[in-house]
Formats: C-alpha cells, structure tokens, sequence
C-alpha cells in the first residue's frame, strides 16, 4: 500500500467513527477535504469539489468567523455536511489531516499554507498565483516535488474549452507566425480617495489575517477582496489578472521564461498612494505595461484602471499578431480570429463558462481528481504555475526598481542586479519565517 | 451637471403648464402635495403608490420624457415633495445632494462634499436616499457624512459625521439605508442595530454596538402596540424598540460579506426577510425575547438589493444577484410558492401602482404588468434609459423618475392629463 492509499484509508477509518450515518450511505469513498480562506473564490472551489460528488467537506478555515459561517451554511445546504470550523490552519491541518486542501487566501498566504499542508500529506488546491515573491513559489515548488503529491494551482484558463480550442488554432499554424503578443485587462476608475482606517470587522483576527506580511492599520479596502491592490498582499492587476493570460503564453510557446523584462505605469489617475494612522488608499498601479523579451517574441502586458471606453472592442485577453492574422482570445466573449486578407474568413467560438463569475473551475478541479487517482501529472500543475506566476512577479519587480531586469530562467536569477534580486524574497513578519527552497 | 432639455411640442408644453396650474393649484390647500414620495419605497414604505391616475399605455414612441438630468455615479434613488424632487450622486470623489425642480429638472439648489466614490467590485457612487420630512431633508453618506437641509432652500441645518463621531465600523460597501424619521427621532442604520438622533438638532438619543450594520432602510414596525424599528443588520434582522433603541428579537440570518440589504417586508406580525448571494428567503414571525418563529425558509427568492413588493398576498421581487441575470418573481407570501418566474424582463428594480407592475429593467427598460399570481403579461414597454439600472423608479405626481448608474436621470410624463 502506497503512502497515499494509506492516508485515505486511515482517514476513512477516522471518518467512521465520526460519522456512521454519512458512511452508511457512501462506503468510505469520499475525499476528505478542507478550505483554508472561505471567501468568495474558496467558496467557487468548494461547490465543484462538491458537485463532483467524490467530496467530503470536513473542515473549513478563515480568519473571518463571518467568512466561515457563511461558508459552513453554503457546504451544508449543498451537501449536508457539516465542517469543523477553524481559525488557524496549523490547527485544522494537525487536526483533520485532510486528503485534500483547497487554499483561497490572499496572495501572501499561498506559500505557507501551501508548504505546511504538503507536509500533512494533503494534495492541494491552491489559488493563482502561487506565490506573493518569486522565492516563495519556488519553495512551493520544491515542497510539491519533495511530497509526491499533487499541487494543482488555479488557473483555469488552462482547461477552459475556448482556449483549449483557440490554442489548438493557434497551434496549428492558422495564424501564421507570430512574432508579437498583447495581454490586457482595461476596466473603469478614477481617482482614488482615501478612507479613513477603522477598526477591523468583529469577526476578523487581522493580525492573523496580515500573517506574514507587514500589518496595515485595518481599512475597509483591504477586506474582503480589496487586498489585490495592495502590494504587501497582491501584485496588484498584473498579479490578479495578468498571471491567467501570461500563462496563456506559455501555454502556447515552446520557450519557458522571457530573457529580459520591463515594466513601467503609476498611479497618475489614481493618485498618490496614501498611509497613515487615519486614512490610506490602495497602491497598486492604475495602469501599467510590461514587456517580456522572449527569444521569438515580444509579449506586451498592458492594464488599465480608467478611461473605459468603446473605442477598444475587447477589455481583457490575448492578441496573438500572426502572419497571416490575429487571433483574440478573451474572457466572457470567447476568441476570434481576424484574418490579414479580407478574402480569408474570420471565425469565432463563443466562451463556454460556467455562471456566475464566468469560469472552468468543475474541469480543473476533475482534472486534479483525475491526477491524484490516476497518478497523472495535472492540467496546471504546480511546475507550469510556477512559471506563469514568476512573469507577473518579474514584471514588478521591474516596476518597483524602475529599470530592465535579465532573467536567468535556469537558476532563477536576475543577472547582475543585486537589488533587484534581492526582491525575489521579502522579510517577513515575526513570528513567521520566509520559507526556503 | 448637465442638463439636457429634450425639445418639446407646443402641445406638450400646454399639457405642462396646465398641470403646473393644477399642481400649484393643489399646493394652495395642503403643504405637501398629496401624492408626493417623500421617502425610501413610497409614502407608505412598501414599495406601492397610491396614484391610481397615470398612463400605464402609450404610443410606439414610447411615453414623454419631460426632462433629463445628469447628476453623478450612484445608486441613490429619489424623494419628490413639494414641486421638488431630490436625489444624490458622486463625481470626482465629492458626494452631491441635488434638489431639482420635478416639471423642469432645474436645479433649484445642491450641496457637494468631499466623499469617496467607493468603487468596490462596482461603480461606486452614492447608495442611500434622502428622505423628507416636512421641509427637512435628511441624507446619510456610505461613510456617515449626515446632514439636515431645509428641502425648501438647501440650507445646512446641522450636520455630523456620524461613523467618526460614534466609531460605528463602516460595513464593506459603506451605510446605505435611508434615514428614517419617526416623530423626534432621525433613525439611521448605522451600528449593529441603528442609531437614533434628534431630527431637530442631530443630538445623538441612542445608539448600539459598533458592529457592523446591514444595507437595509431601518423599517417601523407597529405590533403590540409597541413601536419597533427592524433592521437587516451585519449579522441577521433585528428588532429594536424604537424609544429606546432596546434589542427585543433577532433572527440570525449570516449571508455573503453581511450583506443583508432588502428591507423587511411587513405582514401584520409577521416579516418577510431576503438577501441574495445564494441565501434566500424566509418568512418569520418574530416574539420578544426568543428566536422568531420560522414560517417557512426556501431559496425561492434572494433579493440582493431591491426588497421585494407585497400586494394582495402577493410578494413581486427579484431573484439572483447583479452577476447573474435576474428573475421576476411572483411568490405567495404564505406559503412561499412560486407563482411564476420571468428572465427576459432584466428588471432590477419595481414599483406597483394601481395593481400593475412598475418595472425597470438593468439596461433602462421601462416595462408596465399587472401585478397578478396569473402569470407575467407585459402591456406596454419604453426604452427611457442607458447604462445600467439597479436603482427602482418611483411614481410621484403622475410623473416617473428613473436613473441608471452614470446618474443620468429621467422624468417620464404618466400623467393621464398629458394624454392626447
Ligand atoms: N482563478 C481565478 O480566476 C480566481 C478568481 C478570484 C480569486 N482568485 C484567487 O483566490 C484567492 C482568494 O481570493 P478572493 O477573491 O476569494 O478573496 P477574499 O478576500 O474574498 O477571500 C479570502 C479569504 O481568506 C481569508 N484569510 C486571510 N488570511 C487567512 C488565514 N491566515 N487563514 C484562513 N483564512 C484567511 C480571509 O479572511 C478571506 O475570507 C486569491 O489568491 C485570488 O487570487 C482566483
């Protein structure tokens, strides 16, 4: 018996003495699984790994008792189960040994989480992308290889049908040769006034929530789901956004890393970054562009928090500038390719999501099922997330030190910019210690 | 603000004067206009208007628009009394409460202050509505910026910023539940379960925990013959004594980032509640001191924002959040069946009037239906907007005011005297 045969059986085992009823109806099939940060996207995770009907949930966790209430209500109405509620993951980990996490905490959480509950033995689901600094998912990556189990990370994008299929066109030479890539994310904005910094919700344990990173005073920006914009915890839309379609490029070239990137942007509609002991505002850039030299290729990321308009007809994708056309491929609208002759047909394929929220989570999460019982490498393993979630973590470093970086992609390693490379780390807040490769 | 003055026929303009005529003319017996709206969800605060008198069929031209304005990002919706109609709105991160002339749309006064826009995971803008009494007119902003105004003038009678002032923590999307004004008191959903300040002075007479509060208008409720105030609260719905400010029920109702935001809908002693984010609803009768009774509980309507409409038994609402496309519900109070169901109306915000359906759809269509368990049958519909609509129309006068998102706003002419 393999190790991971052994777990599921002894959780079973657990499982029956705890729940006879459950057991009596489904004989010891299910997976035990656990959510770490119940919030919007971990709650999106948890419904397919439910609708899967392979499931069950035994635990869940957030630093936001509010969060996790919700939470438990959503599972129980779905499936009647009823989780454990936790607080710390160290403690549910320890205590549930589940055969599955699923962790959907902000950025700066991944890491950790992700580290500890290999070491538990768990496969885990974790959200995109991998990690908040380069070392941090590199040290994901090791934890995953040292394991043996499997890490699928969420970037849907990559089992989505229409980009499967838009890729496959790609693939097959239909657009020709394509020497250039345009990424783009465009929404609306202005800009940003501060709030004032209050107390932190009720339910919420903010120190625990900051964790590792720097502890802000609380403000109402920051949570839920504001965080994105906040560099201690996110990378801002390149990191949130740019990450699924930088992914789409490696999907779709042979090369795996850019030789050298560059970015630049600011917030000059937002306006200057405020924080202080009353108020602060976001600071990630309203706007911004990074240019990844591949050795074929130049792709350009480019995001916009402000003058939404109808002048561009797609606000979020891919533009793959071939020979002999372009293809987008995009979000809710599907791809197109628009093709250089006039006498050429143009095609289309509408998106196949599902609603709300417009994604293809059932399929990447029956994917990682797939993987762990057929031993299968998954669709958007940990390896290949890896290196899409390294781009748009370059791209800010680039940002932040406001010059050109060359990327040794074997060693990973900024050549010859200390400062820079210092960068791919952060220190960390006491007690927490940076995990190492 | 820009005003855009659509042309107007001789005609027209006639039909328009005379009503002025009239309206001035009923202006001399009673202070306020009998038909005014002069608070969130409609004179009696059920979303129901007691104009009988309003042209619920037009020409393929679709009904007059009397006047169109542009008053700024947001949600807000509007209050009319004397000859006035008053609504909010952001720009350039400044909130400004506007007092426009209802036959004309001319400003008749505003007032801006600094106000972010708050534009998380949506537009942004103003949320909440004003609410009149007498010639006050009371506005609460999404981060507790109060203010009194004389309605008639726009003078400043007092103000306070009522979230820095109490330590009250601003809920994820800011407070947005109009004012509420019962006799001395000027409640506001702000704190676990509400705030109450003196209406004449601003002078704070109770308050409650600093917990967060919900999205939903602070309801009156009369049973007993005790005056309770109900609020949809971070945690749940919430019954306090209005007097003072005394919790006497809670029904434990947890819903995605606490946002309970549709107001309680009142049947004698028993209340309708709803939230949307995959919630639901239930139908609860609440008794001092214990847990309220649970009538029944489904999923069959989860209302985000807009709180359903009860007519004759009857609750008209919609069903599912602004990411999915919504549904028009009829569903029997009692019971809690479906009626029926209709996804091709977009509507996101209603009114009943005379027995009919007062609609307005997410992308500004204006849609007329008899309010009926029978089925949806639509009689008349007008595009009178774009962009996007989440806010409820309101009927005052014969005249319907109708804004989207961008804060253009419309007056469309119901009234019967302008038909030909
Ligand atoms: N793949 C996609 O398309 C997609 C879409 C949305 C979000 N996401 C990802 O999902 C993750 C979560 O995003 P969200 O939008 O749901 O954010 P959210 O803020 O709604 O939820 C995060 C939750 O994590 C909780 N949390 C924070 N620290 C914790 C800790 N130490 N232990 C337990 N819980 C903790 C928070 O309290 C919160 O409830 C992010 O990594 C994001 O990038 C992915």
């Amino acid at each position: 018996m393999n190790r991971r045969s052994f777990i599921h059986t002894a959780a079973s085992v657990s499982l029956l003495a705890q729940a006879p009823y459950i057991l009596a109806q489904k004989p010891g099939r299910k997976w035990r699984i656990a959510l770490i940060g119940s919030g919007w996207w971990g709650k999106n995770i948890l419904k397919q790994a439910l609708a899967s009907g392979q499931c069950e949930v035994v635990a869940l966790c957030d630093a936001d008792s509010m969060a996790l209430e919700v939470a438990v209500e959503q599972v129980n109405e779905l499936s009647g189960d009823k989780p454990k509620r936790y607080k710390d993951y160290r403690e549910l980990l320890e205590k549930e040994k589940p055969d599955i996490v699923i962790i959907a905490t902000p950025d700066h959480w991944h890491a950790l989480q992700t580290i500890a509950a290999l070491k538990y033995g768990s496969h885990v689901f974790v959200e995109k992308p991998t990690g908040h600094t380069v070392n941090e998912s590199r040290a994901m990556l090791k934890a995953a290889q040292d394991s043996g189990r499997v890490v699928q990370v969420g970037l849907h994008r990559r089992v989505g049908p229409h980009h499967v299929n838009a890729m496959k066109f790609l693939k097959s030479g239909a657009v020709g040769e394509v020497g250039m890539v345009r990424i783009f994310a465009h929404g609306g904005g202005g800009r940003e006034q501060p709030q004032r910094n209050s107390e932190p919700p009720e339910s919420l344990d903010w120190d625990l929530w900051c964790g590792p990173a720097p502890k802000r005073p609380f403000n109402g920006k920051l949570h839920p789901g504001g965080w994105r914009n906040f560099l201690d915890y996110a990378n801002g839309t390149l990191g949130d956004w740019g990450v699924h379609w930088l992914d789409q490029v490696l999907m779709w070239t042979d090369e795996k890393y850019p030789k050298r990137v560059y970015s630049t942007g600011g917030r000059h509609i937002a306006g200057a970054a405020v924080l202080n002991d009353r108020e602060q505002t976001s600071d990630a850039p309203d706007h911004q562009v990074a240019v990844y030299d591949f050795e074929k290729f130049t792709c350009v990321w480019e995001h916009r928090r402000f003058a939404e308009n109808s002048a561009e007809k797609h606000k979020i994708g891919a533009y793959f500038y071939g020979t002999k056309g372009t293809l987008h491929i995009g979000w809710q609208d599907g791809w197109t390719f628009h093709p250089s002759r006039d006498s050429d047909k143009m095609l289309h394929e509408d998106s196949q999501l599902q609603q709300p929220d417009g994604h293809n989570l059932k399929i990447l999460w029956d994917d990682f099922i797939t993987a762990i019982t057929d031993k299968k490498y998954p669709a958007a393993g940990i390896e290949l997330a890896h290196r899409s979630s390294v781009l748009p973590l370059l791209g800010m470093i680039s940002y932040k030190v406001g010059r050109s970086i060359n990327w040794d992609g074997t060693k990973e390693q900024i050549i010859g910019d200390p400062s820079a490379n210092a960068l791919l780390s952060r220190p960390y807040r006491d007690p927490y210690t940076y995990p190492t490769v | 603000m820009t005003l855009h003055r659509p042309r107007v026929n001789f005609f027209q303009s006639i039909v328009g004067i005379i009503a002025l005529l009239l309206i001035i003319g009923h202006g001399l017996c009673s202070a306020v206009h009998a038909e005014d709206w002069i608070q969130w969800r409609g004179p009696n605060r059920n979303g129901i208007s007691p104009e009988s008198k309003w042209l619920n069929q037009w020409s393929d031209g679709g009904p007059t628009i009397l006047w169109k304005a542009t008053v700024g990002m947001g949600f807000s919706s509007f209050v009319v009394s004397n000859g006035k109609v008053f609504t909010m709105g952001n720009a350039d991160n400044s909130d400004t409460v506007f007092a426009l002339d209802a036959m004309t749309g001319i400003i008749k006064w505003k007032h801006t202050y600094p106000s972010d826009l708050g534009d998380k995971y949506f537009e942004g803008g103003t949320t909440g509505t004003p609410t009149i009494d007498g010639d006050n007119l009371y506005t609460l902003s999404r981060w507790g910026d109060v203010f009194c105004f004389q309605a008639s003038t726009g003078k400043i009678l007092w103000t306070r910023n009522v979230q820095v002032e109490t330590g009250a923590r601003v809920p994820s999307w800011g407070f947005t539940g109009a004012p509420l004004v019962i006799e001395k008191m000027l409640i506001l959903n702000v704190g676990e379960t509400g705030l109450a300040l003196d209406k004449s002075t601003g002078k704070t007479l109770w308050q409650s925990s600093t917990k967060e509060a919900g999205y939903t208008t602070p309801v009156p409720w009369v049973t007993g013959g005790k005056s309770q105030v109900v609020f949809g609260s971070g945690q749940g719905y919430i019954g306090v004594d209005s007097l003072s400010g005394k919790e006497v029920w809670r029904m434990k109702w947890v819903t995605q980032y606490g946002v309970n935001a549709a107001d309680p809908v009142i049947d004698g002693d028993r209340l309708f509640i709803s939230s949307g984010y995959g919630k639901g609803a239930a139908l609860i009768k609440p008794l001092a001191s214990v847990e309220p009774e649970l009538v029944w509980k489904s999923k069959v309507l989860r209302t985000q924002m807009n709180a359903a409409v009860l007519f004759d038994k009857h609750l008209y609402g919609i069903d599912g959040d602004t990411t999915e496309k919504p549904l028009l519900k009829c569903v029997e109070l009692a019971t809690g069946a479906e009626k029926w169901s209709d996804s091709t109306s977009g509507t996101r915000g209603l009114l009943i009037a005379n027995g009919r359906l007062i609609l307005l759809g997410e992308k500004g269509e204006l849609i007329i239906a008899p309010a009926s368990p029978s089925g949806f049958k639509p009689t008349s519909r007008a595009q009178v907007l774009g962009g996007k609509s989440w806010t409820a129309p309101i009927l005052a006068n014969g005249m319907l005011f109708c804004r989207n998102s961008r804060g253009e706003v419309v007056n469309v002419d119901l009234r019967t005297a302008a038909t030909p």
